[in-house]
């Protein structure tokens, strides 16, 4: 069998963003954050850097956190994606939310979104990091403003409060996220 | 980035036949769409080759006498950094703290092994779509008269842009070897070839040097890694500017067997010195057949740059390439 | 009554007589002593929500119906000639609504004065066309279609090459100085403090160019609808973006309306009107469509500015006792083509040491970049790295320790200025930054080595403005309900302004915080408020916002009065407390706060305060020590700052929970500035070789040391009603100084040449080696 490629016209993508089916009709480069921002109104990702460089984009793909600017949209058909606008049900925040905001863990807020979708998916993987690991899984976000030390403590508070077992929460499904 | 279309592939002979100087392999995408967004390369269209199943498998077999590794190409670099056989192994060590150092958390989820190992140079010449610099297909290396505190040390041009892969270095102390499927069938070349230094000759259609063997309608599945004899051990050292998500400024991987505190086998690869992983086998030599003591250690941090020419920024790297190879053989 | 009125003004470090427009209102400032409820109170931000949500809404976020998107195409040549541009294919391709550039103006062609396209090009990334398209991805393919000749023209990346004799023009027909005399300073003289010296010490270093990096790019969105545009602009000014939005369109500023919400980092890099504003105005007035422009991250490093480079020199004489004879700094500044930056490089000599003889010189030439900007306490964060390395210096020569030769030298009264402080806490800093970190006990740490990495301490400190000073007005409004909304024309750029201003408000209204809702980066609901730079946003505002409240309630007491058949009653017979109106003779007498405006009806009381002036002849500053360990590789070069005590004095910490998360900022800014951000352009082409986050290396997670504040916390009652100065570029001043300090203590070397990457450690390392070989031989 060959392959049939598609594009470089839009094409319809079917994808599944925070547990909904969504059909988007784009052409094949756009990035999964310019699909999340400009056509399905998802705009807590942000756009840093566009190289992988910032993690302002950081989204969970399948369980593991990615840059969403520098995955193509069309490589998500079939795959779960969780975005910043997943973790928090209404009015209930999740816990990690929670805690940036008791311990003030930002500053001007753009990297906030994703150094929060980072930390929800470590406490996915591992409920109680020590700070060492914190720090290393969270090395992947810049925050310029350079709220760094809060941001420690909120995770760690976070993990205290025991938010990687919490069921009643968005995202607090452990390890494979397949169900978005 | 310029339009391009997309196709899943769901086999290596799919992706093969779809292959081509405009058509390229799609892994991780985290150099491509970059170099792609720079317009430093401008494919016509992706295959995609993580639809392909059971690339990203690792599994130890059996050849001949001796057992072997065999590491799926779309392996990412976090499922190689959490792979339970590796991650108390001693001798397989320098792989997964190569594969652990390696960019940042969000990029090791996405960055597959096949796709660290044929990523292009992050020199900020080469990366710089203004720049016509040789490994583009122009005439001249800026960087060996510009800003060229990153650049080689050793080997030479006609491109000073050092290979930015961690897990390459590693690799190469550890003997590994590739498997390529082509369109005339598979070939196994082993890592220390499938890295050529920068020659005119080996420019492709569209201008680029290409930094290994690689065709492009080769693709690369899977990374095969020897395992290590009993009391082998191994240890990868990066040195960065940042405490993370840096390219290595220099790095060291060595994988030693001792006996009594001999050396009884050795093999050393440096990071970050060369246009690309580094053998050093003048090291090897140092080492092989003596007992590890400090002044070895010294003799042997000493012949790792015996040749080195550093430019007129890098000197540095002289002094932190011994250093980064000294703590390696320490431990 | 407002007038106008001559009245000292600082800002970003130059201090300034300015008429002003001033309301003479003055209010008891809170004292030592006053029992507060909500001031004072580690306080979580009130839109904590909406930024851990992603429902934030900055610049970038925002949609409209029809939006296009504009991108500009830019100079890839430092210097160049236009000689041919077409742009007809990319005029028609589909999606695209309109290109201008030099052959096709817009409507307006120059912003501040100066022409947008033209034939000259004098910085990478200078604008050379623009494209309005149905989405980014249109504009980008027709930006590639645009056909451009350059004749590329000789051009100059630094100081030295610029200021060489036969330089290239930076700017054709300009004289690439732009001060060659110097912004001079002087008091007593450099001959009398040499003679009177009984040690002197001169050393050079050089700072690095350092780029913001605002996570969020530059940016704007533009709407109209009919004669009224609106603006989204990222800004640490929102009134400053409207006049020049209004001064740039010619339209009055009252038909302009700024919005900038959410702000994803300023740093000083982000003011008025842009040309990116306005070719969004532009196209947006043309095509009838909403248009939004955002840099991308290569551009932010290309045109969006940067804290300049520079070069100096300084020579300090002292007393063997310690007592200063001399201070001599000068320094040279490569600015942009077009200049910018405001950089009071002597600003901290001047002014941070009692010493009779002081001068200072500040030269600056252009250079083929865009032009530099105002960057966290800029001038400030250069002169210092070289004044307290020279004070290092000066100690370590006269074996004094590091901190009494500063105590030596400790200013009581403005040494520039001769007036008296408001209040200076800067001996007390001192104090409590060497308690906490065990300054006395420094040495144990030194003692702490092992293997190759070699321990270290170092201290320096650091002055600067922040006082803030009107014109600043809020005006408040009590509903039916019983809360209260605040309206200040400043902005949040991450400072937590919009909490502090809340918690004011809930102070002096007597309110729980939850009752007040405070409203900020909006120019149309709000009255004028200052633009958020030289740490004056706190100061300047909250002031207003206690004088606005106190005249609502003033509206609210007599109501009260009436309600409770009082109306005889002197309103100063009046407290509230507790969300009540209470009658002073007869407390009995009382009505709960709601159930006054729940009378109201639609009436609402709106009430209007402003900051009152600045006390004639006070000097009001800010101060800070900063006290750091290192720990210093001697075999990768490697700096590892371990911790940090910074200590400073602002007056009345507002909000501590966020006045910590200031500090934080601005020494890890200063841990990049110290040893790993670096803007690097390439002397052959000039291109720049650092335009992203991966060359350009700003700190990460796992760089961050160990970091304590602490506060004086002392209001400085003379300096305003509220008690309290400017944080926000205190913090960023001397952590790099006291760093460099610290890897002097640690290896012995003196790294003058920031940043302190292992390249330049090694490189130390190896020439000392080699001169003490030298020395011995
Ligand atoms: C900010 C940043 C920091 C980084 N830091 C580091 C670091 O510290 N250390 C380090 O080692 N790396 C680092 N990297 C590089 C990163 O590891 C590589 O980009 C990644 O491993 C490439 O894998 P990929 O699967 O994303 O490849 P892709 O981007 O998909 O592909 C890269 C290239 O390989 C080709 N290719 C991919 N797979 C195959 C295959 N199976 N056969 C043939 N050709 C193939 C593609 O056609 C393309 O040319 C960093 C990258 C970024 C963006």
């Amino acid at each position: 069998m060959a392959i049939s490629f598609r594009g470089p016209g839009p094409i319809p993508i079917d994808l599944n963003v925070n547990g909904e089916e969504r059909t988007v009709f784009i052409e094949p480069r756009r990035t999964l954050l310019s699909v999340l921002r400009e056509e399905l109104g998802l705009t807590g990702a942000k756009h840093g850097c566009g190289r992988g460089q910032c993690g302002a984009c950081t989204v969970i793909i399948d369980g593991e956190t990615a840059y969403a600017c520098l995955t193509l949209a069309v490589d998500c058909e079939g795959r779960s994606i969780r975005t910043i606008e997943s973790v928090s049900h209404g009015e209930q925040l999740h816990p990690v939310q929670e805690a940036f905001i008791e311990h003030d863990g930002y500053q001007c807020g753009f990297c906030t979104p994703g150094q929060v979708v980072a930390a929800v998916s470590l406490l996915e993987h591992n409920p109680s990091p020590t700070e060492a690991e914190v720090r290393e899984a969270m090395a992947g976000n810049v925050c310029r403003c350079g709220a760094y030390p809060n941001i420690v403590t909120a995770v760690l508070d976070a993990a205290r409060q025991g938010t990687g077992r919490d069921p009643g929460v968005s995202g607090a499904t452990v390890a494979s996220g397949e169900e978005g | 980035m310029k339009p391009f279309s997309h196709g899943n592939a769901t086999s290596i002979e799919e992706a093969l036949e779809a292959l081509s100087g405009m058509s390229w392999p799609l892994a991780g995408g985290t150099d491509l769409l970059a170099l792609m967004k720079e317009e430093v390369a401008a494919p016509e269209r992706l295959v995609n080759l993580k639809t392909i199943l059971g690339l990203d498998a690792i599994a130890e077999r059996q050849s001949g006498n001796e057992n072997e590794w065999h590491i799926g190409a779309l392996t990412t670099l976090s499922a190689l950094s959490q792979t339970p056989a590796f991650a108390d192994h001693l001798g397989l060590r320098c792989l997964v703290q190569a594969a652990q150092e390696s960019a940042s958390p969000q990029l090791r989820h996405m960055a597959t092994l096949g796709g660290n190992l044929v990523q292009r140079p992050r020199c900020w010449y080469f990366r710089n779509r203004h720049v016509p610099c040789w490994r583009k297909g122009g005439r001249r290396c800026f960087a060996f008269k510009g800003e060229n505190k990153y650049h080689t040390i050793l080997g030479g041009g006609p491109c000073y842009a050092v290979h930015p892969s961690d897990p390459a270095v590693a690799l190469l102390a550890l003997n590994a070897s590739l498997l390529i499927a082509g369109a005339q069938g598979r070939r196994v070349v082993s890592l220390e070839d499938f890295y050529v230094m920068p020659r005119p000759d080996r420019q492709r259609e569209d201008g680029y040097h290409p930094v290994t063997i690689l065709e492009p309608n080769e693709i690369l599945t899977a990374i095969v890694v020897p395992e290590p004899q009993a009391n082998s051990r191994s240890v990868y050292v990066k040195r960065t500017e940042r405490g993370a998500w840096d390219f290595a400024l220099v790095s060291a991987a060595a994988s030693l067997r001792l006996e009594d505190d001999v050396v009884k086998e050795a093999r050393i690869a440096l990071g970050g010195v060369a246009a690309i992983p580094w053998r050093a086998n003048a090291v090897e030599e140092v080492l092989i057949g003596q007992p590890l003591s400090p002044e070895l250690i010294e003799h042997a941090a000493g012949a790792a740059v015996a040749e080195a020419k550093p430019l007129e920024h890098n000197a540095y790297k002289v002094d932190l390439i011994k250093g980064a190879l000294r703590q390696a053989l320490q431990i | 009554m407002p007038t106008i009125r001559k009245t000292q003004v600082e800002f970003e470090g130059r201090i300034e007589e300015r008429e002003v427009i001033v309301e003479e209102e003055h209010i008891e400032s809170w004292g030592h002593d006053v029992e507060m409820r909500w001031v004072g109170k580690p306080t979580p931000r009130v839109d904590g929500i909406a930024r851990v949500t992603g429902k934030a809404v900055y610049t970038h976020d925002i949609q409209l119906p029809g939006m296009l998107i504009g991108r500009f195409l830019r100079s890839p040549f430092p210097h160049a000639r236009i000689t041919r541009i077409d742009s007809s294919a990319a005029e028609a391709l589909p999606g695209v609504s309109l290109v201008w550039h030099k052959g096709k103006q817009p409507a307006v062609r120059s912003l501040d004065g100066r022409a947008i396209f033209v034939d000259e090009v004098n910085y990478e990334g200078a604008e050379v066309a623009f494209v309005a398209a149905r989405d980014e991805r249109v504009a980008e393919d027709a930006l590639a279609l645009i056909e451009v000749d350059y004749e590329p023209l000789p051009f100059a990346s630094d100081f030295h090459t610029a200021t060489a004799a036969d330089a290239p023009s930076v700017v054709l027909g300009e004289d690439n100085w732009i001060d060659r005399e110097g912004d001079l300073y002087e008091r007593g003289s450099v001959e009398a403090g040499l003679t009177d010296a009984d040690v002197v010490v001169e050393l050079e270093f050089t700072t690095p160019v350092a780029a913001h990096c605002c996570l969020e790019t530059h940016g704007s969105a533009v709407a109209w609808e009919g004669d009224l545009v609106t603006v989204w602009h990222s800004t640490q000014s929102i009134f400053g973006t409207r006049s020049s939005v209004a001064e740039a369109l010619e339209i009055p500023m009252d038909r302009v309306r700024v919005i900038s919400d959410y702000i994803g980092g300023g740093f000083g890099s982000k003011w008025g009107a842009e040309a990116f504003t306005l070719m969004a105005a532009l196209a947006a007035r043309e095509t009838g469509r909403p248009v939004k422009v955002v840099l991308n991250r290569e551009e932010e490093h290309l045109v969006a500015g940067y804290r300049p480079g520079t070069y100096q020199r300084v020579r300090l004489g002292a007393k063997q006792d310690g007592t200063l004879t001399l201070i001599e700094q000068e320094a040279d500044v490569t600015t942009g083509a077009f200049g910018g930056g405001g950089h009071v490089v002597g600003g901290p000599a001047k002014d941070l040491y009692l010493c009779p003889n002081v001068r200072t010189r500040v030269r600056a030439a252009r250079a083929n970049t865009d032009g530099a900007r105002a960057f966290r306490a800029p001038g400030y964060v250069e002169g210092t790295v070289a004044l307290e390395g020279a004070m290092d210096a000066l100690a370590h020569k006269l074996r004094m320790d590091p901190l009494a030769l500063r105590l030596a030298n400790y200013a009581e009264k403005s040494p520039s200025r001769g007036q008296s402080y408001s209040y200076k806490g800067l001996r007390r800093a001192y104090e409590m930054g060497a308690e906490r970190f065990g300054w006395s006990d420094r040495t144990a740490s030194a003692q702490s080595d092992e293997g190759p990495w070699r321990r270290g301490v170092g201290m320096a400190s650091q002055i600067w403005g922040g006082g803030g000073g009107p014109p600043a007005n809020a005006i408040v409004k009590l509903l039916p309900d019983g809360t209260a909304e605040v309206a200040v024309g400043v902005q949040d750029i991450g400072t937590g302004t919009k909490t502090v201003l809340t918690q004011v408000a809930a102070e002096e209204l007597g309110l729980p915080l939850s009752a007040v809702r405070c409203v900020v980066g909006d120019t149309l609901p709000a009255p004028f408020g200052p633009g958020s730079g030289g740490s004056v946003t706190l100061a300047s505002s909250t002031p207003a916002v206690r004088s606005a409240c106190r005249e609502a309630l003033r509206q609210l007491i007599e109501l009260a009065a009436i309600m409770l058949g009082l109306e005889e009653a002197p309103a100063g017979d009046f407290t509230v407390e507790e969300g009540e109106i209470v009658y002073g003779p007869d407390p009995e007498k009382r009505i709960p706060f709601n159930q006054v405006t729940a009378k109201m009806g639609n009436y609402m009381i709106v009430a209007k305060g402003a900051r009152g002036p600045n006390p004639e002849d006070r000097a009001v500053n800010t101060f800070g020590a900063h006290y750091v360990q290192v720990a210093v590789n001697v075999e990768t070069g490697q700096v590892r700052v371990e911790r940090l005590v910074a200590a400073h004095d602002i007056g009345r910490v507002v909000n501590p929970l966020t006045a910590e998360s200031q500090v934080f900022g601005g020494v890890v800014m200063a841990l990049g500035y110290g040893t790993t951000e670096e803007r690097v352009i390439d002397p052959d082409t000039g291109l720049q070789l650092t335009p992203n986050l991966e060359e350009y290396k700003v700190p990460v997670m796992v760089d961050i040391p160990e970091i304590e504040v602490v506060f004086v916390d002392v209001p400085d009652v003379e300096a305003n009603s509220v008690g309290s100065k400017g944080l926000g570029e205190p913090p960023i001043i001397p952590a790099a100084a006291a760093i460099a300090n610290a890897v002097f203590d640690a290896v012995g070397v003196r790294v003058t040449d920031l940043p302190i990457t292992p390249k330049r450690l090694l490189a130390a390392l190896r020439q000392a080696a080699t001169e003490s070989k030298e020395g011995t031989r």
